[in-house]
């Protein structure tokens, strides 16, 4: 048996669970659905976002998420950037 | 009964949540308050309503039969033995969905609404021409949901086809909801079932046994006078009415389940 296999029997190699509890497994799955969202789309915007931030003069110094939520028959993007100033050169 | 017909479909997108159940109990409901009223069965090639209405051996014509003019109406509507003011209108059980259409059915159900107060729809679950033609009558919809996330990502989606379908009033009952789980967090509480999908709740019905057992002798449980189901079955027959009938407790309240829970064992 290979190391990586070894590994996985502890679960060391699978994914993350999309949400912690029902509910907001259940915000999210009703948001992609409504929406028409997917893992591209986001991933996409998540990029436009970095490049709005460098246009508007920050540096995304950070990891940005982009979270789907469904609240009543809406849904909620929210985005956390952490970004910084850009230093003048 | 002096009040316009009313043509409510009972839906839900995904199959096994308790629908034809729940149209059983609440045709018998409604009938037990007096109202006349005629279930549809529209599940063509799957009918269930019969055998919960223990009325499979009297079946002599059906649906089609009635689409194909092979009978009147009033032939192929069988009477309940108890509740004469329940008719059933049952489905062929060897023929195909595609063979009604949406307008075919509606004018079935306008026929229907001479002689019935209620005309409840049984829809057969998925969203395809079955689903098409049971919506299409509807002057309400009453939308059956578990408590789990595919029940309720199906129902979502059955509601916008319901809306874009010009079927406004939408009612939500949530179905064999266990208090026990939703309290220790492995069941979504009814609050944010009916909050995700933002219609108004009009009955709540607990997991109950007794509803295996009524199934399989034909007697609806809102017959039980010891079920919960029932009970609850019964109170969303008179919100149909009309009447405003508050919700069921649905913990148990006895001493011995709050010692239980003071010392974490239920």
């Amino acid at each position: 048996m290979s190391i990586v296999a070894f590994l996985n029997m502890f679960g060391r190699d699978k994914d993350e669970p999309t949400a912690v509890t029902a509910d907001d497994r259940l915000s999210l799955v009703l948001s992609f659905q409504r929406s028409d969202i997917d893992e591209k789309k986001i991933k996409m915007f998540r990029t436009r976002l970095i490049e709005l931030c460098d246009e508007f003069g920050y540096d995304v110094v950070g990891h940005v998420e982009v979270i789907p939520q469904a609240k009543e028959r809406t849904t909620i993007i929210n985005a956390s950037i952490p970004v910084r100033l850009k230093e003048p050169i | 009964m002096n009040h316009r017909s009313m043509a409510i479909t009972v839906t839900s997108g995904k199959g096994g949540v308790g629908k034809s159940t729940t149209v059983a109990s609440l045709g018998l409901g409604l009938a037990q308050l007096g109202y006349k009223v005629c279930l549809v069965d529209t599940d063509i090639g799957l009918r269930k309503l019969d055998l919960m209405l223990g009325l499979e051996n009297r079946i002599v014509y059906d649906l089609v039969d009635v689409i194909e003019g092979v009978c009147q109406l009033r032939q192929s509507l069988v009477r309940h033995k108890e509740f004469p003011e329940l008719a059933l209108l049952p489905a062929a059980q060897t023929r195909y969905k595609e063979e009604v259409s949406p307008d075919q059915l509606t004018a079935v159900v306008d026929e229907l609404r001479k002689e019935f107060d209620y005309i409840l729809i049984d829809s057969p679950a998925g969203i395809e021409g079955g689903f098409r033609n049971a919506i299409a009558p509807a002057d309400r919809a009453i939308l059956v949901v578990n408590p789990e996330i595919p029940s309720v990502r199906d129902s979502d989606r059955v509601i916008g086809l319901l809306e874009a379908a010009n079927v406004k009033h939408i009612d939500l009952v949530v179905n064999r909801v266990q208090p026990g789980m939703v309290r220790d967090g492995d069941m979504l509480s009814v609050e944010r079932v009916q909050s995700h999908l933002a219609i108004s709740l009009l009955g709540v019905v607990p997991e109950d046994k007794r509803i295996i057992r009524s199934s399989n002798t034909g007697e609806p449980v809102i017959l039980d006078a010891k079920s919960m189901a029932g009970k609850a079955f019964s109170n969303i027959a008179r919100r149909i009415a009309g009447e405003d009938v508050p919700f069921l407790e649905l913990e148990e309240t006895n001493l011995i389940t709050k010692i239980k829970r003071l010392f974490s064992i239920a």
